[in-house]
């Protein structure tokens, strides 16, 4: 603060030399994208002479890399085109490309700025541009050669399930959303060298499962509990107490939302409406609705599904053993 | 056919179903066997009765009498004294609040007799399981009309001089959707139903799949024939395994009677209809989003044009409508648009199905005329508010809606009005609020939920909910400070103004219309650092009334932190440094000795 205090101070003051030195005529725009080239061109269109500084070794920037523009699906090269002519063949832009800003002295009016301007090797002031250096550099054209990938492999019986499920996906246009559900539907969650193996079977980029996967709430990348509690979170049992709902329960269970109990029977999950709205406050166990909720039924209900876990050892979901 | 002296309605929908109607089912069949009644009586397992509030329902017809909160024990007693002494058992049956006597039968009751059912006509009447009592109902008799008596043009013209306008939310003009996609070049065109409802608070599309899935079916056949289409996607949330179920026991009934396939009523038109599950994703809502689900893309809405109707799924024109719109094409294509329009107002026409829910006595599923009163649903259909607590506001259009004040309580309710008092029409979701309930923390909530779902495309959606939700959370946690109003105005109209799709141009809606008819509850978080509600936790303190507590230790026993403490048949005290606001003791108080604020 102080800092800028003092320049301001130190601007104040000479406010009058400023108001008697005579001003350059020229300014100078920093960066070549799309908005330095429109101040560039606004700029010289009011009669004052330009310098268009960029370090890459052409102007146009990121848009010029694009196809349409966000949000309105313009296309790109139709608003850039026009001004890269108009830009090149101004007589008032001065282009320097390939060059980086050093220094700046001077006060508002008359700046001096250095510039370190790379070395192109080339003679600028024979080369038309044509391209055939490009094409031929040895340097720039080498081959890319992909990482041989390594085979995912599975455990015989992961390996069995698996196939069952992607047999009525091969050689067809795939819905990776109703894959991932049949694998949901097996395993509770989607295990990740299985989702790996499918990407492999069935040719499908992991980017695009992992991004389903993680765009729907249905799934999981983590093992979940034997029973999933779902709390509705609608607005009328939101309204009736449903936060208190999931309070109850994590303190009843020891989690958080989104979490499984160390011993892998619950998971503590919201929705976002079950549409049982006459039962407000509502939470899905498993199949089961429960309606008409407080927060002193919890143990009681929890308790039930303690009772039937204890009588039933075995697990109703196959875990992943790999 | 064999005939029954009686029929007994048991609603199987999934209210009633978690409130163990299936028990009762069969406790009712043993009870009749048992006297001998099994050739005299019927039960019948029918979708959503609409009622939920007083779940399980059963109506006995023809009398029309309604039990409500049946219990496997009452069934002895009301198979013996009704069904074989001929008396009618009074204690099972509606008791309204603040009534001396019971109402018996259904129609007598407020939350019946006031409706108007027509995408919900055959609500607890049919099995839906059973495509034969679907068609006794006079079902597929309008989709026999059109194919046989009307060409394509005819059945687009019927529906758009109907008046019918999209149930979905933005209330589109269904004839001319229809009218788009037909005149979009192509012969491969698509029609979708979009039972992705996601909605907080509204679930009449469940409702009518599980009561009703032939209607709808028919409704799409019918636009099918009327849009050239021949195949056909319903879309269904994950979230309704039993809708789901319904759904295909209804196509496959339909399939065998040859209602899909080729050449449906010799007609020559082929149709066929296929289903696709969601994962859980509110913004498959919107069209776009959810055609690029079908295709089994990533669900993100893109720039419209060009409109589904132009190119839709796999590139081809596509006409996507509620469950709503197609369970009201099939009346009016059998009764004609004369009727439909005459129902409604000038703008909006026929009836509109919402959910009543929240802070109300009746809460359930109604079907109402366009035009009605706000204070007609929530006294006349609803019965008032529960525990003679104030209304307060009703928030209605889901998360793109807004709050409408009690003093707006006559507001005519259509898409127009609606709209001109800073709300929507939505799906129909109708969630009444008491004094009890903080508007600041609604409003919250709405912001919280869409921050979740927004999918992340558009900049001003994705960090514009962000930053409302954490400025909300400030107020709330009695941080807020004095421009903080006036930058989420500013921020709110600039997500409207950024966004692509209906969940951002929407999403600040709750917050804009609370601050517009509750600014006084948002000052008085931030000035008074108060929340006249009691809702919001920091800002609140619980402490015991003195004079009322018995000294009964119930709370002390429910205290997860042991924060309550004081001698047996004495006044309690709080630890307020122990207390975690966590609600228990004054949920279990049953002398109202626990105070809020």
């Amino acid at each position: 603060m102080e800092k800028i205090k003092k320049q301001r101070e130190n601007i104040m003051n000479n406010k009058s030399d400023i108001m008697n030195q005579k001003k350059v005529g020229a300014a100078m725009v920093v960066g070549g994208g799309i908005g330095g080239m429109q101040a560039a061109l606004d700029l010289a269109e009011s009669g004052i002479k330009v310098y268009l500084v960029e370090t890459k070794p052409c102007i146009g920037g990121v848009m010029s890399q694009l196809d349409k523009t966000f949000p309105t699906n313009d296309c790109a090269m139709c608003t850039m085109a026009p001004r890269l002519v108009e830009i090149g063949r101004h007589k008032d832009i001065e282009i320097i490309t390939l060059a980086d800003v050093e220094d700046i002295r001077g006060q508002p009016g008359n700046f001096t700025v250095t510039l370190k301007k790379g070395a192109r090797y080339i003679d600028e002031e024979k080369c038309t541009g044509c391209g055939l250096c490009v094409d031929n550099c040895p340097v720039r054209n080498i081959i890319y050669i992909e990482p041989e990938k390594e085979e995912v492999k599975l455990s015989t019986e992961n390996l069995e399930k698996t196939t069952e499920i992607i047999k009525e996906y091969k050689d067809k246009k795939v819905s990776v959303v109703s894959l991932l559900q049949d694998i949901n539907a097996v395993y509770n969650y989607l295990p990740e060298n299985i989702l790996r193996y499918i990407s492999q079977e069935l040719d499908i980029p992991l980017s695009l499962i992992y991004r389903t996967a993680t765009f729907y709430k249905a799934f999981s990348l983590k093992p979940r509990g034997r029973y999933l509690i779902n709390v509705c979170v609608g607005t009328t049992c939101y309204v009736k107490g449903a936060s208190m709902i999931i309070s109850a329960l994590g303190r009843e269970l020891g989690v958080r939302t989104g979490e499984t109990t160390e011993d892998m029977n619950f998971t503590l999950e919201t929705v976002a409406c079950l549409g049982c709205c006459g039962l407000a406050p509502v939470m899905m166990i498993g199949e089961n609705i429960h309606g008409k909720l407080t927060q002193a039924k919890i143990p009681k209900i929890i308790g039930k599904y303690r009772e039937h876990i204890k009588l039933n050892k075995e697990v109703i979901y196959a875990k992943n053993k790999d | 056919m064999k005939t029954y002296r009686t029929h007994l309605m048991l609603c199987a929908g999934t209210a009633c179903v978690s409130n163990n109607s299936f028990k009762i089912k069969e406790a009712l069949e043993k009870e009749i066997k048992k006297h001998g009644l099994q050739d005299e009586i019927l039960v019948v397992m029918t979708g959503c009765n609409g009622f939920c509030a007083v779940g399980p329902i059963m109506v006995v017809k023809p009398d029309g009498i309604f039990y409500q909160n049946l219990t496997e024990e009452d069934i002895p007693y009301l198979v013996e004294e009704h069904f074989l002494k001929g008396r009618p058992v009074q204690k099972l049956m509606y008791f309204p609040p603040k009534e001396k006597e019971v109402i018996p039968k259904m129609m007598d009751i407020g939350f019946f007799a006031h409706q108007t059912l027509i995408a919900l006509k055959n609500r607890g009447l049919i099995d839906p399981e059973k495509i034969d009592e679907y068609i006794a109902r006079d079902g597929y008799k309008a989709l026999a009309k059109a194919l046989t008596s009307m060409t394509p043009e005819q059945v687009i013209r019927e529906i758009k001089d109907s008046g019918l306008r999209g149930r979905g939310g933005a209330g589109f003009p269904t004839g001319l959707k229809w009218e788009f996609c037909r005149k979009s070049p192509g012969d491969e065109k698509y029609i979708i139903c979009n039972a992705d409802e996601g909605d907080p608070g509204a679930f009449m599309d469940r409702s009518i799949i599980e009561s009703d899935p032939h209607l709808v079916l028919e409704g799409m056949i019918i636009g099918a024939y009327g849009i050239g289409a021949n195949q056909g996607y319903v879309y269904i949330r994950n979230e309704y395994p039993l809708a789901m179920k319904r759904l295909e026991i209804a196509i496959n009934q339909a399939r065998e009677y040859g209602l899909f396939g080729e050449n449906i009523f010799e007609s020559g038109f082929n149709f066929d209809i296929m289903i696709r599950k969601g994962a859980g994703a509110f913004v498959c809502g919107e069209e776009t989003a959810l055609i690029a689900s079908i295709e089994g893309k990533p669900p993100e809405p893109r720039q419209r044009p060009p409109f589904p109707a132009q190119s839709g799924v796999w590139g081809k024109p596509t006409n996507i409508n509620n469950v709503e719109t197609w369970a009201t094409v099939p009346t009016i294509i059998l009764r004609g648009y004369e009727w439909f329009s005459a129902i409604g107002t000038e703008k909006s026409k026929g009836t509109k199905v919402f959910s009543l829910v929240g802070k109300i006595n009746n809460t359930g599923l109604v079907e109402v005329p366009m035009g009605i009163t706000l204070r007609e649903i929530i006294y006349d259909i609803g019965g008032g508010i529960p525990g003679g607590k104030k209304f307060k506001a009703v928030q209605t259009g889901g998360p793109s809606g807004g709050c409408i004040p009690a003093d707006l309580i006559d507001l005519p309710v259509d898409y127009e009005q609606l709209t001109r008092v800073g709300s929507i029409m939505g799906s129909g979701g109708m969630i009444v609020m008491d004094e009890d309930t903080c508007v600041v923390d609604i409003a919250r909530y709405f912001i919280k939920f869409t921050n979740d779902e927004s999918c992340g495309k558009c900049t001003s959606c994705r960090e514009g909910s962000e930053a409302l939700l954490e400025i909300l959370n400030k107020i709330c946690n009695g941080e807020g400070e004095e421009g903080d109003l006036i930058l989420l105005e500013e921020l709110g109209k600039a997500i409207k103004d950024a966004s692509l799709c209906g969940l951002g141009q929407t999403l600040p809606n709750p917050v804009l219309s609370t601050l517009k008819y509750f600014r006084d509850e948002y000052e008085a978080h931030i000035k008074d650092k108060k929340c006249p509600a009691g809702v919001c936790k920091a800002l609140i303190q619980y402490s015991v009334d003195k004079e009322k507590c018995t000294g009964c230790l119930l709370c002390v026993k429910s205290c997860p932190q042991n924060a309550i403490s004081g001698k047996k048949k004495e006044p309690q005290t709080i630890d307020q440094d122990k207390c975690i606001k966590c609600n228990m003791c004054y949920e279990v108080c049953k002398f109202n000795a626990i105070l809020k604020g």
